[in-house]
């Protein structure tokens, strides 16, 4: 093919440029379509006429829906930098609720996107903080699910949120169910502290030659997990009993999201992680029976390591002596011991 | 599910496919690692048991990923994972009408792969799956969950029989068939049984105990399954299994290709499968053939069952089966009560109203009675049914199909009971072989010849026949009284008392002793002829040529001998002494078998030897009429139950439809699509079948330039040239048309 001279010729227009020229039109393309027309009058089927704009009501709504369930990461960062925008204004707008906005939000905690990540946090900071309270289980479990993320950053970052949730609502956090023992160990795995550390024979060296990413990460989760300690075995002054509180325990409605919840009556039967542990005493207990060994062990270790994760380390160590000090082990009835006799 | 889209570094961050494979390779180093995730699956876990109905998409993909991940390597960390199968179970079967159902296959894919890794065990399986299986709204559901069952016990099956495994499973089933006795969910228990009786799996009477109670349910679906299991399913099963056992492989055609095709790997390991293939096919020929008993035999109780399936669906007025299922159940009812001989009288009066022409599907009704008669129903019960069914189908009156339906009907009956006709009636209805209809005469002379049999005083004595007259005059033919059994004997027992006769004659005369010698002398011989047989047993070709020159032997001394005219007095004595001879060959041939004991030798024989006489049979060689009426399709098994077809005329004879002449036309013809000669066609087969073209074939498709040459040269050809071909022909013709090499 393409031996005689006509077909040569042929296939060479095909790669021609045209020639422009100053003063000229463009000549138009071979294929060129016209697609102009004129007409005497345009018709519209249908038109909003409306001036105002959608009401701010549906506008949260409608950026609300979008950060929850948009797939473009850049629309997520940009609803929830709108509803940011919109809680911090005076007087905050909020027509859904924190509470209805925390259950469509924390999801977003194990998000692929590190910008959306960061807007959220700066939300969550945002939020009135005596409503975020009530929220506070929700939130556990998103936050648990984040630091456990396979993924490095996601698990860097819901340590801010877990950060910002102890800011909110230390006291709770550590009482619900759930909240004391498997917040805890889900801080020994993500640090690699095992805890099944009774087998015998070789321990396995985790963690031996940090990178500088991981020894900052790891300073870190050791500083927020010494910050959780605080708050769980701080110890408690019982509040000065009001005069009326006697009274208001028997006649006012109780204020609190679920007062009866120790009680349990419509959930499943708990076992040792998802139960309350109410008090201090409590928490010491567990803590002892099943943290303390890991912890001491693991503080020993990044002790040696120094640098920010060591110093961090230190700081661990004096929060658990001045938490556990005054603890004796085997005070008293353990209530796994009642479990496990049920 | 629609998948966020990932992030191309997130992707490498989040790589659960090379974790797991990790985690797989070296379980102790990555216990970290799996730990984090474990911790992970947990908070899932819970995330989504806050809400299991209205959980976001993300997060069902996540927790989806988490389970994948964990079911994957659960068999590396046994201690840390031990609550894992309990948490699937129960995520499954709490939430599975409200479970994304991506989420849900995969905990059920989850759970069948722990059990593959045997992290637990097949009755925990099961009895998790099968309760969703029978409650689940979703059909592709449920066809997933009915795979996975039947597949679970195929496998824990496949080495030796799981006997436990099914003894929970057949309990779980017969709970489920008897708890709720109107509910359609018993259909799961009907289908589970028959596949794995189909299989072979499940041989003994516990599965048939399931079906039986599900026959008496009040669900019609349900009632139908396991109707149709009792009248088909054995069936099915021996289909299975001829399906499985004729896959042939031909190992040479094999070997063949190999040699031609190109050689790989792939081509050797095909051999080798081929190999261990037919190996594997050898050995399960050379095993003890399992004893399947069917289904009908392994009842439990059958006059109690039968019973109670007449009582409640046949007799009550209540229920509101259909008339197919009606029907179905009438079969199984019958099959029963003439399989094992039941007796239930009240089913007989229950025919009545049933027995008219116009009866919807008629014909299998009177099936289903002629079926459920035995020698032990008493002719009383059945009188009155064959009153009717003569009046109503056989008159002048009726149609001709009709009559034919009803003394085929009446025939069928008596076979099974003689004594229910009166010898009126029977007069009269032998009447009918002189109908026009060939139809109607075919199946009164079939009842003529059926009386002959069972009981010629009742005709009259010019039908009788010459056989019956004779015996009715010698006092040897007798009609059997209600009751009554035959005297039992071993079919063609004495044919082998006369093989052995001649063999022992044979050897005689090789040693030049009196052919007839005295059976004390004879007796050593005897029995080491005996030993030399048994020890000395093969089938193969020794045996055969005996055979065929026992034949022989027969046909000269019998038939083709030329019965000379002088020697008519004489004859006349062998007559008398054939029937003196043959009471005393009776009295002998039993004694065969009562005295000495048959050896594997001699049943072999036996086998053979009956083969032999029903291959004469049917060449058409002149025997006496045998005893037993032969079904004109070999003789029927007593396991075989009735069918309509067999009361119908035979096809033959009705009046054929437009579609059936064209297909009885067509039959052994090639396939005609497109109008093509007979040659053509033929060819276009061959070549189909990957065949060569003959000599003929190529030298006429020769290109006609080629052959140009050739024709030219010849004719220009001088005289020694002509000569020198033709005399090269003719040497060649000596060679077998080859030519030598260099000419």
């Amino acid at each position: 093919m393409g031996s005689s001279a006509k077909k040569k010729a042929e296939k060479k227009k095909d790669f021609q440029k045209p020639k422009y020229k100053v003063g000229k039109a463009k000549p138009k393309a071979s294929n060129f379509t016209d697609t102009s027309f004129r007409s005497k009058a345009i018709v519209m089927n249908q038109q909003s006429l409306s001036t105002v704009a959608p009401d701010v009501v549906q506008q949260f709504k409608h950026n609300l829906s979008l950060a929850s369930s948009s797939r473009n990461d850049k629309q997520r960062r940009d609803a929830l930098a709108y509803l940011t925008s919109q809680l911090s204004s005076h007087p905050p707008v909020n027509p859904v609720g924190t509470n209805i906005l925390l259950s469509k939000l924390l999801p977003l905690i194990s998000d692929s996107s590190t910008p959306v990540r960061s807007q959220l946090l700066k939300l969550l900071r945002v939020l009135p903080e005596d409503e975020a309270k009530h929220s506070t289980e929700q939130a556990i479990m998103f936050i648990r699910a984040g630091m456990t993320h396979l993924s490095a950053d996601i698990s860097g970052d819901s340590l801010g949120v877990m950060e910002w949730l102890l800011d909110v609502a230390e006291d709770e956090l550590v009482t619900i169910p759930g909240g004391w023992v498997k917040t805890l160990s889900t801080f020994c795995v993500t640090m690699g502290w095992s805890l099944a550390s009774a087998a015998p024979g070789w321990t396995s060296a985790a963690r031996t030659g940090l990178r500088a990413k991981d020894a900052q990460t790891l300073a870190r989760q050791i500083s927020i997990l010494s910050r959780f300690l605080q708050a769980g075995l701080k110890s408690e002054t019982a509040a000065a009993p009001g005069p009326d509180e006697y009274w208001d325990s028997l006649y006012r409605l109780p204020r609190s999201s679920n007062t009866f919840e120790y009680l349990n009556l419509l959930g499943s039967r708990r076992d040792e992680e998802g139960e309350m542990y109410p008090n201090r005493e409590a928490r010491q207990q567990v803590f002892y029976r099943r943290f303390f060994d890991p912890v001491t062990k693991g503080i020993e270790k990044v002790k040696k390591e120094g640098g920010a994760a060591g110093r961090a380390a230190v700081g661990l160590d004096q929060v658990l002596k001045s938490g556990m000090g005054d603890y004796a082990a085997a005070a008293g009835m353990d209530a796994q011991d009642l479990l496990n006799l049920w | 599910m629609v998948k966020r889209k990932v992030a191309a570094l997130e992707k490498i961050d989040a790589d659960f496919a090379s974790l797991q494979y990790k985690i797989r390779r070296d379980p102790k180093s990555y216990k970290d690692d799996f730990l984090k995730q474990w911790e992970q699956y947990e908070a899932q876990r819970e995330i989504f048991f806050m809400s299991p109905t209205t959980a976001a998409a993300d997060s069902v993909e996540s927790f989806h990923n988490m389970i994948d991940l964990i079911a994957h390597v659960a068999d590396c960390y046994p201690e840390e994972t031990r609550t894992f199968p309990d948490d699937l179970k129960a995520i499954v079967s709490q939430n599975h009408e409200t479970l994304h159902h991506e989420l849900r296959d995969k905990v059920v894919g989850s759970l069948v792969l722990l059990r593959r890794k045997e992290v637990i065990d097949s009755t925990s399986l099961l009895t998790t799956l099968f309760p969703i299986l029978v409650s689940s709204r979703s059909k592709s559901m449920r066809e997933m969950l009915f795979q996975k069952i039947l597949s679970d016990m195929r496998n824990s099956n496949s080495k030796s029989t799981n006997h436990p495994l099914n003894r929970t499973i057949q309990a779980v089933l017969y709970n489920l068939v008897t708890a709720d006795r109107s509910s359609p969910r018993a259909v799961w228990a009907i289908k589970l049984t028959r596949e794995l009786w189909k299989r072979q799996i499940w041989t003994d009477a516990k599965p048939v105990d399931v079906m039986k109670e599900a026959c008496l349910a009040d669900n019609e679906k349900v009632v139908i399954g396991s109707v149709r299991f009792f009248l088909g399913g054995d069936k099915e099963r021996e289909e299975l299994e001829d399906e499985s056992s004729d896959e042939e492989i031909d190992l040479a055609k094999v070997k063949h290709q190999i040699t031609i095709n190109k050689k790989s790997r792939k081509q050797k390991q095909a051999y080798k499968n081929a190999v261990d293939k037919v190996k594997r096919q050898e050995k399960k020929k050379s095993k003890p053939h399992p004893l399947n008993f069917s289904a009908l035999h392994l009842l439990h109780d059958p006059q109690d069952f039968a019973e109670q399936l007449f009582t409640k669906h046949l007799q009550s007025t209540k229920n509101k089966l259909s008339l197919d299922t009606k029907l179905l159940v009438l079969q199984l009812i019958t099959r029963l009560v003439g399989l094992h001989k039941l007796t239930i009288v009240p089913l007989y009066s229950w025919f009545i109203k049933y027995l008219t022409p116009k009866q919807q599907s008629v014909t299998s009704i009177l099936a289903s009675l002629a079926q459920g008669v035995h020698n032990l129903v008493p002719p009383d019960a059945l009188e009155p049914l064959i009153q009717k069914i003569a009046n109503e189908f056989v008159s002048e009156a009726s149609a001709s199909e009709v009559a034919a339906v009803g003394l085929n009907a009446i025939r069928e009956i008596c076979s099974r009971q003689s004594l229910a006709m009166t010898e009126t009636l029977l007069q009269d209805l032998v009447q009918y072989r002189k109908s026009k209809d060939k139809g109607v005469m075919m199946a009164a002379k079939g009842l003529l010849s059926l009386y002959r049999e069972v009981g010629a005083d009742m005709l009259k004595k010019r039908d009788r026949g010459k056989d019956a007259t004779m015996g009715i005059s010698s006092g040897l033919m007798k009609q059997r009284k209600f009751g009554e059994e035959e005297v039992g004997g071993i079919e063609g027992l004495d044919l082998l008392a006369k093989w052995k006769e001649e063999q022992r004659k044979r050897k005689r005369a090789e040693k030049g002793l009196p052919e007839d010698g005295s059976d004390v002398s004879g007796n050593e011989k005897d029995k080491d002829e005996d030993g030399f047989n048994s020890d000395e047993w093969e089938v193969g070709s020794e045996d055969s040529s005996d055979e065929g020159e026992w034949i022989n032997v027969e046909h000269s001394s019998d038939e083709d001998e030329p019965a000379p005219k002088k020697r008519k007095g004489e004859e006349d004595d062998e007559e008398e002494d054939n029937e003196e001879d043959s009471a005393a060959e009776l009295e002998r041939m039993t004694k065969l078998a009562t005295t000495t004991i048959l050896t594997p030798a001699d049943l072999a024989k036996l086998q053979e030897l009956r083969a032999a006489a029903s291959v004469q049979k049917a060449m058409g060689s002149k025997f006496r009429k045998n005893k037993h009426q032969q079904n004109p399709d070999g003789p029927s098994h007593a396991d075989d139950g009735l069918t309509a077809e067999n009361i119908e005329a035979p096809i033959r004879l009705r009046k054929l439809t437009k579609e059936e002449k064209v297909a009885l036309a067509k039959e052994g013809k090639p396939d005609r699509e497109e109008h093509k000669s007979t040659q053509a066609i033929r060819k276009s087969k061959k070549d189909a079948a990957g065949k060569s073209t003959s000599n003929r074939e190529k030298q006429r498709k020769k290109n006609f330039l080629m052959t140009l040459g050739k024709a030219k040269s010849k004719q220009k050809r001088s005289l020694v040239e002509t000569r020198k071909v033709l005399k090269g022909h003719v040497e060649r013709s000596t060679r077998g048309g080859r030519r030598r090499n260099g000419t």
